[in-house]
């Protein structure tokens, strides 16, 4: 039972190290962004996955700056220096925790175009980062709705 | 389907989840019969309500890694809860009744007092359920959590007899020279840690039925501590590898889809064991 069990063990720890030892990248991200093209493509995961993708995204962006991310989710806002900001918001399966992401529509894009807070949207924009003060935001540049 | 799970696997959060994962369902399987026998199957919910208010402590004080402390605190309150149990007037439940709610409620005073965070309730409502925390480990969570989980599993393989000898009849183990105290008291460390370690995968309350669910499962078709003990790590291992991969294929919380195919195990087992005995009878 011993050998059996060490076995096992060694398996277990082989298999995680083979998982850690990859760049944190997902299948997704490997190649780069083109134009009209999706990287990330939220809007095909469940909701589980959608999360946790944006919980990762949040927490290493740099893994995801320049990449185009397509997601759904509601609209939440916020008002501050002069502007509003508006964002997609993803809740988890328990529906107690959310993710959001900030977007900025495309210039060809009016202010009354933006859409209303609580409103379901799929939105495709780059990730990018931004500087305000010494804090730093990221956020979907670019993006267009639908 | 498959195509999808292709897809899924190809993110790297969802392989250290079905690793992670694996890895604590085993742990917590194979004390999940020493405490079902020992009849310290709550224990480990008295123990994960300390956690909570231990990871809320690490909250208020904004720390980047909280599993250390979260581990010593739950480990100091393991040691204490068992002299507790032998030394003073509260014994048994009731002292893991006054810490575990004691420790739910100052957990929870202190988030609301100091709260860092913009959505508390979410934070509480994910640390106590569990919803997607096993699949947005950092990579130094999950080799905490592999070293720990590979630290009680040879706990367990190497002092298999004393805990078995201790876990039948303490009595008897004293009386051949096994020290039952020094053994409960490293069972004691060994259950908080795999607490702590649960906790990332189904949430703080839902940690007893990880524990218990495979054991009572196992013991409605085998009698042996040995084959009780295996079947009990197969199945664990099992549930939580259906549980997260229907949890992420499906959308639901991860904890809770663990638990609800442990109890669809458990239905399954008693049907067995039922049919087993009649068909001896």
């Amino acid at each position: 039972m011993k050998k059996l069990f060490s076995v096992w063990l060694i398996v277990m720890l082989a298999l995680l190290t083979a998982a850690c030892g990859k760049v944190a990248e997902t299948a997704e991200t490997k190649k780069p962004a083109e134009a009209g093209k999706t990287d990330i493509d939220l809007t095909v995961l469940s909701s589980t996955m959608v999360y946790s993708e944006v919980y990762n995204m949040v927490s290493n962006p740099e893994n995801y700056l320049g990449k185009t991310v397509k997601m759904s989710g509601s609209v939440a806002t916020f008002d501050g220096e002069g502007r509003t900001y508006y964002a997609c918001i993803i809740a988890d399966a328990t529906a107690c925790c959310s993710q959001g992401i900030e977007f900025l529509l495309k210039d060809s894009y009016r202010p009354e175009d933006y859409p209303g807070v609580g409103e379901t949207v799929t939105v495709t924009g780059v990730f990018d980062r931004y500087y305000e003060g010494e804090e730093v935001y990221y956020q979907l540049i670019d993006s267009v709705l639908g | 389907m498959l195509e999808k799970l292709g897809l899924y696997f190809s993110f790297p959060f969802v392989r250290y989840a079905l690793i992670v994962g694996v890895l604590i369902a085993l742990c917590s399987s194979l004390f999940g019969v020493t405490l079902v026998l020992k009849r310290f199957s709550f224990i480990g919910d008295g123990l994960s309500h300390v956690a909570f208010g231990a990871m809320a402590i690490a909250a208020v004080i904004n720390l980047t890694n909280e599993m250390p402390l979260v581990l010593a605190v739950t480990v100091v309150c393991a040691v204490l809860l068992l002299r507790t149990g032998q030394n003073t007037k509260i014994k048994g439940d009731a002292a893991v009744a006054m810490i575990s709610v004691g420790a739910l409620a100052i957990g929870y005073l202190l988030m609301n007092l100091f709260a860092k965070s913009s959505n508390l309730s979410g934070d509480v409502c994910s640390t106590l359920f569990g919803s997607t925390s096993i699949l947005t480990l950092t990579k130094t969570e999950v080799w905490l959590c592999g070293a720990l989980s590979v630290v009680v599993a040879i706990f367990f393989l190497f002092f298999y007899h004393k805990i078995f000898s201790v876990t039948f009849d303490e009595d008897f183990a004293r009386a051949t020279g096994t020290k039952a105290q020094v053994y409960n008291l490293l069972i004691a460390v060994i259950i908080a840690v795999i607490i702590v370690l649960a906790m990332n995968l189904v949430g703080s309350l839902l940690i007893s039925a990880l524990v218990i669910f495979p054991a009572l499962s196992a013991m409605r078709v085998f009698k042996s501590f040995r084959s009780v003990t295996v079947c009990s790590a197969i199945v664990s291992v099992v549930c939580a590898l259906i549980g997260i991969l229907l949890s992420i294929l499906y959308g639901t919380p991860v904890g809770s889809t663990i638990v609800a195919v442990d109890i669809t195990a458990f239905i399954l087992f008693t049907l067995c064991g039922w049919l087993l005995r009649r068909r001896l009878a």
